[in-house]
């Protein structure tokens, strides 16, 4: 019997070589006798595929298919070749009765033959019926990615973010119409051929507002000349996943975000500018995905600290108050905030050398960023102020703004 | 290849025993065939017990039985004869373990009678294995889920057992040697005798105890409906329980078969986040919680370890796989706990808001008066170091649940040393350094948790566990 079924599978292989996986089912009757010449192999065909891209690690495969059944015992083959379906991961369950009959079936057991991709289901029915069973299966090299395209407004308040899906299909298995779930959005119904990419536009963001921010760090961004302690002031997007910004249905996944910007008036789409591309973090509701767009030249930063003064407390402990001064020219023609950030560990290794201690401190009230660090965006560790630069003159000459942040570096040793 | 038993009639039942396999050229035998066998398959240890029966002749006086299992993983020295009848008229005489032949024996077996007797034939074989696994499909408000669980026994023994009663045990036993370590040496050679004395010992002893239940086994295979999904009994003994397949089954060299042993249906379920870093590591991870009891639809069997695959209802007819993972033993009454992994529609970020030293120590040292070279004055110092002092840190445990339901979390958190845990939040301590509190967050909102930890360093520690203190947080400076 057991050589009879997986003569089965073979003759299924041979006539459906693109198909696979394939079912086949015979009744038993017909395979009782190992040697028998004449047998019947219904071959019932997919009625419906489902993939379910929801899971981050693994693709789910369902089929929909009605199988032809006898009173009593019948045996269901289920192969496959060249694709990595995981055996262990396939479940049957029967749908119900294509007729509406109220048949009871039963799966009374699964036999896996030796060195084959195949398993044989041993299906009771208690009645002749055509059952409507669904094959679900884990399925290798089936895989899915996310990238977006943002079309930021003229002057750079709004953006339309299109999100798309990437299905790479090199399953060795081609799926003719199948329901396309990515785990959040509607389903959508593609045929998906062999080793084909497929790229689905899963939702189109209009008029998403974005806030285009400039911010110096000289932890994280270093310096662009360190002669002239002139930090590099990079450029980012920032994105807000929550429905005040349009945006906020379900998290947005990690992808590649290609970032362009309109033309002229009259020529908005014809004259899109490509501005560059960088990856999207993962970014839940509510939360900020931040685009790099790169380093500005138009907005200078020069960073000094202009006081270093160790004070013994007693013994070997000390403390260090410190001011940093900020020196910043905005020479572009509108307004600008920039986000200043100092990490204080960086600043203490900095000057005194890493004493390997978190940082304790006081912040002095003659730190002149206006209201203060940003409760937000600062931790323990690090401060964030917010300064307003006004746009360069009809000149190009840019107003200089001082800042200085005075705090005190509290009981190292 | 398949074991042989073979009744040596003719020239070899003629001659003495010690002839007879290699003083005659010229046999003849007869091969009773195996009446019934019965497997009792072990997964904790790769050790199953096979039972078979068979009918055989006897004539008065000396009669010569071969048994041999060629290319098969049988332990030699754990093969066994015993009468089912005429067992007062029937004895082994001897046993050879012919030196040239390693799998094989001959019994000389003594009757005093005449005609037929069953006889039974009992031994280990290595090579027989069976595994649990589970599906779990909950249902799409997870309140409910449908378990499967499922025994799958594969043989790799050489030896095809056709329809053969099968049973399972669950639950763990020693050995002191492995039976397929055996199964390739000749008995002779065993070279720990002590050892494979006290193994055979505990075998037959777990052998006698498995044999008392055997009468209440598996059901006749002629009285299963034909449509009928086979029955699988369970039922305690001693520390183990016994999986008997209802029927019989035939399992092939090289195949594997999966059944299943019980469905639980509509088991009420829990859902529950935690954070328990040296258990699940540095995330919250959702899990969902159930009960192997009656209440809960279950408690028919403790689950034995295998793997579990978990599945969601879609709520449109299909499923969303979740995860799978290996489960360890779930005895009756215990709790079953699978992990799903971080929910992304969870976020549950720890926020360090402020650290500060306070209550500094000094120990005075040394030499304490200085005095410029060419210079007639004196300056005192107090030279100090720091020897003690308190470490602040205040957090802000920050959660946000953008799932369709309300969420429960357990946040479990360890410190090193002299520490107190400051907070509002009602924590229990779990263990002696490590502190948990739970919380509940509504569909859709966010909660923020503060707590201070302080912790006491160098002369200022007194101890090592962490004390939990009712305390308003501090605000930040």
């Amino acid at each position: 019997m057991w050589a009879d079924l997986s003569r089965v599978g073979r003759i299924w292989r041979r006539t459906k070589r693109r198909l696979i996986p394939a079912i086949a089912f015979s009744a038993m009757l017909a395979t009782r006798n190992a040697d028998a010449r004449v047998k019947l192999i219904t071959l019932p065909v997919r009625e419906r595929v489902e993939i379910q891209l929801d899971n981050p690690n693994a693709t789910l495969v369902e089929e929909e298919r009605v199988v032809p059944l006898v009173k009593g015992e019948n045996q269901v083959d289920f192969s496959w070749a060249n694709t990595q379906i995981d055996p262990d991961t396939i479940v049957f369950r029967v749908i119900g009765s294509a007729e509406e009959k109220k048949s009871e079936i039963n799966v009374v057991a699964v036999s896996y033959p030796p060195n084959e991709a195949s398993l044989a289901w041993t299906i009771g029915a208690s009645d002749a019926c055509s059952a409507r069973v669904r094959i679900s299966y884990l399925l290798g090299n089936l895989t899915k990615s996310f990238a977006y395209r943002a079309v930021a407004s003229r002057d750079e308040k709004h953006l339309t973010l299109s999100q798309y899906m990437r299905v790479d299909n090199l399953a060795n298995e081609e799926f003719s119409q199948s329901d396309v779930y990515a785990g959040f959005g509607p389903t959508f119904q593609k045929p998906i051929g062999l080793n084909e990419t497929k790229e689905i536009l899963v939702d189109k963001f209009e008029g998403v507002p974005v806030e285009k921010i400039y911010s110096c760090n000289p932890q994280e961004s270093d310096y662009l000349d360190r002669a002239q302690n002139k930090l590099r002031v990079p450029m980012h997007y920032v994105l807000t996943n929550d429905a005040a910004h349009k945006l906020g249905n379900a998290a947005l996944p990690y992808g590649k975000v290609r970032m362009f910007i309109e033309g002229a008036a009259g020529s908005a789409q014809a004259g899109t500018a490509f501005l560059g591309e960088d990856w999207g973090k993962f970014t839940p509701k509510d939360g900020e995905m931040r685009l790099y767009l790169g380093v500005t030249q138009d907005v200078v930063v020069k960073r000094t600290i202009e006081k270093s003064e160790f004070k013994r407390v007693t013994g070997n402990l000390f403390n260090h108050d410190i001011v940093v001064k900020y020196e910043i020219e905005n020479f572009k023609k509108e307004p600008v905030t920039l986000n200043v950030a100092e990490n204080l560990t960086y600043l203490r290794n900095e000057i005194h050398g890493n004493t390997s201690r978190e940082v304790d401190y006081e912040l002095h009230n003659d730190t002149t960023f206006e209201g203060g660090p940003d409760p937000e965006h600062s931790r323990a560790d690090q401060l964030e102020f917010h300064a307003k630069l006004p746009a360069a003159d009809g000149e190009g000459k840019a107003e200089k703004i001082v800042h200085r942040l005075h705090l005190t570096l509290k009981n190292e040793w | 290849m398949r074991t042989v038993f073979r009744f040596l009639v003719a020239v070899t039942a003629t001659v003495g025993i010690d002839n007879f396999s290699d003083a005659e050229n010229i046999d003849l035998s007869t091969v009773p065939a195996r009446n019934a066998v019965q497997l009792t398959i072990y997964n904790s240890e790769d050790i199953t017990l096979v039972r078979e029966t068979r009918v055989v002749t006897f004539k008065k006086g000396s009669n010569p039985l071969q048994f041999s299992w060629a290319n098969t993983l049988i332990d030699p020295s754990s093969v066994e004869l015993r009468f089912l009848t005429s067992a007062d008229k029937l004895e082994v005489a001897d046993t050879t373990f012919p030196h040239d032949k390693p799998q094989m024996l001959y019994w000389n077996v003594r009757s005093e009678m005449e005609g037929e007797a069953t006889i039974q034939i009992t031994y280990f074989t290595s090579g027989i294995t069976w595994s649990s696994d589970y599906v779990v499909i909950a249902d799409k408000d997870e309140a409910r889920l449908d378990i499967d669980g499922f025994v799958r026994v594969t043989n790799n023994s050489g030896e095809e057992y056709e329809n053969a009663q099968i049973r399972l045990v669950v639950g763990t036993i020693n050995l002191v040697e492995k039976i397929a370590q055996l199964a390739k040496v000749p008995v002779g050679e065993v070279k720990d005798m002590d050892g494979a004395k006290l193994g055979l010992m505990r075998r037959e002893v777990l052998a006698e105890s498995i044999d008392r239940s055997a009468s209440g086994g598996a059901a006749n295979a002629a009285c299963m409906p034909a449509a009928a999904e086979k029955a699988i009994v369970k039922e305690g003994l001693s520390e183990y329980f016994i999986y008997s397949i209802e029927g019989t089954e035939t399992i092939p060299n090289g195949w594997s078969k999966r059944m299943r042993s019980f469905a639980g249906k509509g088991v009420p379920m829990k859902v529950e986040y935690r954070y328990r870093p040296k258990e699940y590591g540095d995330q919250l991870v959702r899990l969902y919680l159930m009960t192997n009891n009656e209440e809960s639809k279950l408690g028919t069997t403790p689950l034995p370890d295998g793997m579990v695959r978990l599945f969601r209802s879609n709520g449109r007819g299909g499923l969303s796989y979740l995860t799978q993972q290996v489960t360890k033993y779930v005895p009756i009454g215990d709790k079953i706990e699978l992990n799903l992994g971080a929910d992304p529609n969870v976020v549950f970020e720890l926020k360090k808001v402020r650290m500060s030293r306070e209550k500094l120590w000094m120990q005075l040292h040394g030499k304490n008066t200085f005095q410029e070279v060419g210079v007639d004055t004196t300056e005192t110092e107090q030279n100090s170091t720091v020897v003690g002092w308190d470490d602040r840190w205040e957090y802000q445990q920050q959660i946000r649940n953008y799932t369709a339901m309300p969420i429960d979390l357990e946040v479990r958190r360890s410190f090193d040393g002299d520490t107190v845990f400051r907070s509002r939040l009602e924590p229990t301590q779990f263990d002696y350094q490590t502190v948990q509190f739970t919380t509940q967050v509504p569909a859709g909102e966010k909660k923020e948790l503060a707590y201070e930890v302080v912790q006491h360093q160098g002369r200022n520690a007194k101890q090592t566990h962490v004390t939990i203190e009712a305390a308003d947080v501090k605000s930040p400076r």
